[in-house]
């Protein structure tokens, strides 16, 4: 006897039917620019590593080592996953963690070395390009929004 | 130019103010007293609060088009904005356990992990995970 193979095909075809016109392109998505799970778990690697070794120096040669790749074919697999360069994405990490720094009372040139940075006078220069305003700046405001907040 | 505020179309400001707060978790921002019943009302993220705020805006009650866009959306389960979070299956535990209802449970694609709700003031809102 054949086995039919219609119930299952057919089961198929009503929960496609269900589907809304974004599940339906998540699917399709995915299949175009997902497919490749090799590349993507190296990238997602890339990034978990970036996250917990922010405070470092970014060692392309050492990820390429892990990664068997190139270390300019993982650049630009980086860039193609995230749309960010790794230097790019690390430095915003830097920043974001910084912020977190000096509102924790955490001096200026601490901060800097604290997120991976070498020179306290470049941190601000870059903390007030990104952020509008220099870490001092930054602290000073907001200390006094958590007084205001207090004395409210 | 600063982006300060964006704005999210609902159907009922107050239940949308409910809904953005108690559920959701953010706090809110800035409520001025309009014409009629209506508000401007701006909510923020609790951790984040000089962050860019999200205007509950009730322009689909007032505007033909924008109720007429935003039903297109949500029939097509198309989330007008995103958030991101930490972890989208947690969150999505937690929504749920709120009786929160979703399109589209935690999925993963590629980079990220999503997952879609309503909000019930006539949206979808997804949420994202960097992965």
């Amino acid at each position: 006897m054949l086995k039919t193979p219609n119930k299952p095909y057919t089961n198929t075809l009503a929960v496609m039917n269900k589907m809304t016109f974004y599940q339906k392109e998540i699917n399709r998505i995915k299949g175009i620019c997902y497919s490749n799970d090799r590349q993507i778990q190296t990238v997602i690697g890339m990034r978990n590593y970036i996250e917990n070794n922010f405070d470092k120096e970014l060692n392309l040669d050492l990820l390429s080592h892990i990664r068997f790749t190139s270390k300019f074919h993982l650049l630009r697999l980086f860039k193609k996953y995230y749309g960010q360069t790794p230097r790019q994405y690390l430095i915003d990490k830097r920043i974001t963690k910084s912020k977190i720094y000096l509102r924790m009372g955490m001096s200026v040139s601490e901060t800097c070395y604290s997120v991976g940075f070498e020179s306290p006078s470049s941190f601000s220069t870059l903390f007030k390009k990104k952020i509008g305003k220099t870490p001092t700046d930054f602290q000073k405001e907001q200390f006094s929004q958590s007084q205001s907040k207090v004395n409210s | 130019m600063k982006i300060k505020v964006l704005s999210i179309p609902v159907q009922d400001q107050e239940k949308a103010l409910k809904f953005y707060t108690e559920t959701l978790g953010f706090i809110k921002k800035v409520d001025v007293p309009l014409s009629e019943e209506n508000r401007w009302l701006t909510v923020v993220n609790k951790e984040e609060q000089d962050g860019t705020e999200i205007l509950l805006e009730p322009s689909p009650k007032h505007f033909e088009p924008a109720k007429t866009y935003q039903k297109a959306l949500f029939d097509a389960g198309i989330p007008y904005t995103q958030f991101n979070v930490e972890n989208v299956q947690q969150e999505y535990g937690r929504l749920n356990n709120l009786g929160v209802e979703f399109s589209v449970s935690p999925t993963e694609m590629g980079t990220v992990k999503i997952a879609v709700f309503n909000d019930t003031c006539g949206n979808k809102i997804q949420i994202v995970e960097m992965l």
